[in-house]
């Protein structure tokens, strides 16, 4: 079972853009821990014969046609972004 | 390069599927159209919003792994793939893991009439990202999201490649497979097809070297230029005594290196988990059947036809069928004509034409009908080749028929034997002296005659006839 430290929990927490105080990242590494404890009993079944299961619906997978449609308005998409620009979203300078 | 180096390439290749809307949504594919205008509220990753899945992608990417004689699943996963970046709304890309739609095939490359089989690993369907503009603003970037969601078939090579050659040779095969199949339209400069290199080096009889990835490469120029690069500067550090750092590279055009993209540590941790949006793809047997049996003819399969039904040479084959429009422009023309004329015509005067205008086929200013019509004058004996080039310019530039700039130049050939004596019986009397001298044993004379001959007909004697009856006379 993977031991939750401070330094995984902070790299999660980092990885999903949460920044959380100290209190609250200790609070997290033992709700993490318990819940994977608590999931690790799984681990008592034997699934040898038993393929993976990606999704507990026994359905198939709903297709559509390849139409294309009228979607939203450029106006109606940018209506609540903070920052637009000549029909662009605008953020911060990000370069990888 | 120093013999005692091997080069290890793998290729990544990026290929648009050509559908009218994106891979879980309606919206269209439509190529630069303004910004935003073709986001759903799917593509935009509003909450509460549900991926349906394209029926035409799914065919396509059957389609294509068919082409790449790969192994169709029957059972396929979509997963979730996070990362963080502002062109990606969602937070993750839906792509395909650990169980693909397409697993392992194959694919044959010819350099030099020499053939080789390159390892196809897997071919998955995935979604694009948005674009990013960097260069608007010194503090911000622009995001465009038209591209956001377009299906994409992520085409995974084996290392199998050992040279810049078949490096390009491996993306042009799977560019041509693809265009055949009609699933992908192949535009490198439009970002529709796209390759990503693994270049490693190691010395001869050595395990794998560390590689490095070449990303977002968009023409063969730049594969070939990247690569050559690449390996120079893998071997200066490995004959330095240093090792060579796992690292994802960006080829750069005007300094013609490539460059270390810095990327957050981190940033490689994509936990992959199925997405619980999306049930699993079960495709049938029946199904699969079906495509197969549809697919068309593939490049392979039409250039052995080519070499066998018309007997023309592997190169003409290879030339005439890497892309499908020049295939069957090709076969519009031969219908029943001469396939060496037909040959020259198409990959030499026609091949000419279109590089100079920098044109594709399909934009060709005269079509197959035409340049058909054409070859009929010259295989009649109605115009001689030269006057035929001198035509096909005119019909490059001229909507005017054939017959009309036959007739219009005044190009018809003499074939009338009578008429053609007539003029060799003038250009004797003209020329006493070479005459004397060509029966005294200076047959070389013989072409003087011929251009003369040519020079009042101007040009539009029949070279046969004339050359025949010329020679019957002098002989006499």
């Amino acid at each position: 079972m993977i031991e939750f430290n401070k330094k995984i929990t902070l790299k999660l927490a980092k990885l999903s853009r949460l920044s959380l105080s100290n209190s609250q990242l200790e609070n997290l590494e033992k709700d993490l821990t318990s819940i994977l404890s608590f999931i690790d009993q799984l681990k008592e079944i034997n699934t040898d014969s038993i393929d993976p299961t990606s999704n507990s619906l026994d359905q198939n997978l709903i297709l559509r046609d390849d139409l294309a449609e009228d979607v939203l308005s450029n106006e109606k998409l940018l209506q609540n972004v903070p920052e637009s620009e000549l029909g662009f979203f605008v953020v911060p300078k990000v370069i990888e | 390069m120093n013999s005692e180096w091997q080069t290890v390439i793998g290729i990544e290749i990026h290929a648009q599927i050509n559908s009218k809307s994106k891979l879980f949504s309606s919206s269209s594919t439509e190529f630069g159209s303004a910004p935003n205008t073709q986001v759903s509220l799917v593509d935009a990753a509003m909450p509460g919003m549900l991926p349906v899945i394209n029926k035409f992608c799914i065919e396509q990417a059957v389609k294509s792994g068919i082409g790449l004689n790969a192994k169709i699943n029957k059972k396929s996963i979509f997963d979730r793939k996070n990362y963080f970046y502002q062109d990606l709304p969602q937070g993750y890309q839906i792509s395909q893991f650990k169980d693909p739609i397409v697993g392992s095939g194959s694919i044959e490359i010819e350099i030099d009439g020499t053939k080789k089989a390159i390892g196809i690993e897997r071919l998955h369907l995935e979604q694009d990202a948005g674009k990013s503009l960097h260069d608007q603003d010194p503090n911000l970037t622009f995001v465009d999201l038209n591209r956001s969601g377009i299906a994409l078939m992520e085409i995974v090579s084996d290392p199998d490649m050992a040279s810049p050659e078949e490096a390009v040779a491996y993306v042009k095969k799977v560019r041509s497979i693809l265009r055949y199949l009609d699933t992908c339209d192949g535009n490198m400069e439009q970002g529709s097809l796209r390759a990503d290199i693994n270049v490693s080096v190691r010395k001869k009889g050595e395990s794998l070297g560390t590689r490095c990835e070449l990303k977002n490469l968009n023409s063969f120029k730049h594969i070939t230029s990247a690569i050559n690069f690449e390996v120079a500067r893998q071997i200066k550090i490995i004959e330095n005594g240093e090792e060579i750092k796992q690292e994802t590279r960006l080829y750069d055009v005007s300094s013609d290196t490539t460059k270390s993209m810095r990327s957050k540590e981190d940033a490689h941790d994509y936990r992959y988990f199925p997405d619980p949006d999306l049930l699993p793809l079960n495709l049938d047997e029946k199904w699969i059947e079906k495509i197969k049996n549809e697919l068309p003819e593939l490049p392979d399969e039409k250039k052995d036809r080519f070499i066998t039904q018309y007997k023309i040479s592997n190169y003409d084959a290879e030339v005439l069928t890497s892309d499908r429009q020049t295939s069957e422009y090709f076969e519009e023309v031969i219908s029943n004509r001469n396939p060496k004329l037909v040959v020259s015509w198409v990959a030499s005067e026609l091949f000419a034409a279109l590089n100079k205008e920098n044109l594709s086929i399909e934009n060709s200013p005269v079509n197959s009908k035409q340049l058909g019509e054409l070859i009929d004058e010259i295989e009649k004996g109605t115009i001689s080749n030269r006057a035929a080039k001198e035509v096909f310019e005119e019909m490059c530039v001229s909507k005017k028929s054939v017959q009309e700039i036959i007739n219009d130049k005044g190009l018809i050939q003499i074939s009338d034997t009578s008429e053609i004596e007539k003029f060799i019986n003038q250009v004797l009397v003209d020329n006493p002296i070479n005459v004397e001298k060509y029966k005294n044993g200076k047959t070389k004379l013989l072409g003087f005659f011929i251009g003369e001959v040519m020079k009042v007909t101007k040009g539009k004697a029949n070279p046969g006839l004339l050359n025949q009856i010329v020679k019957k006379k002098l002989d006499n």
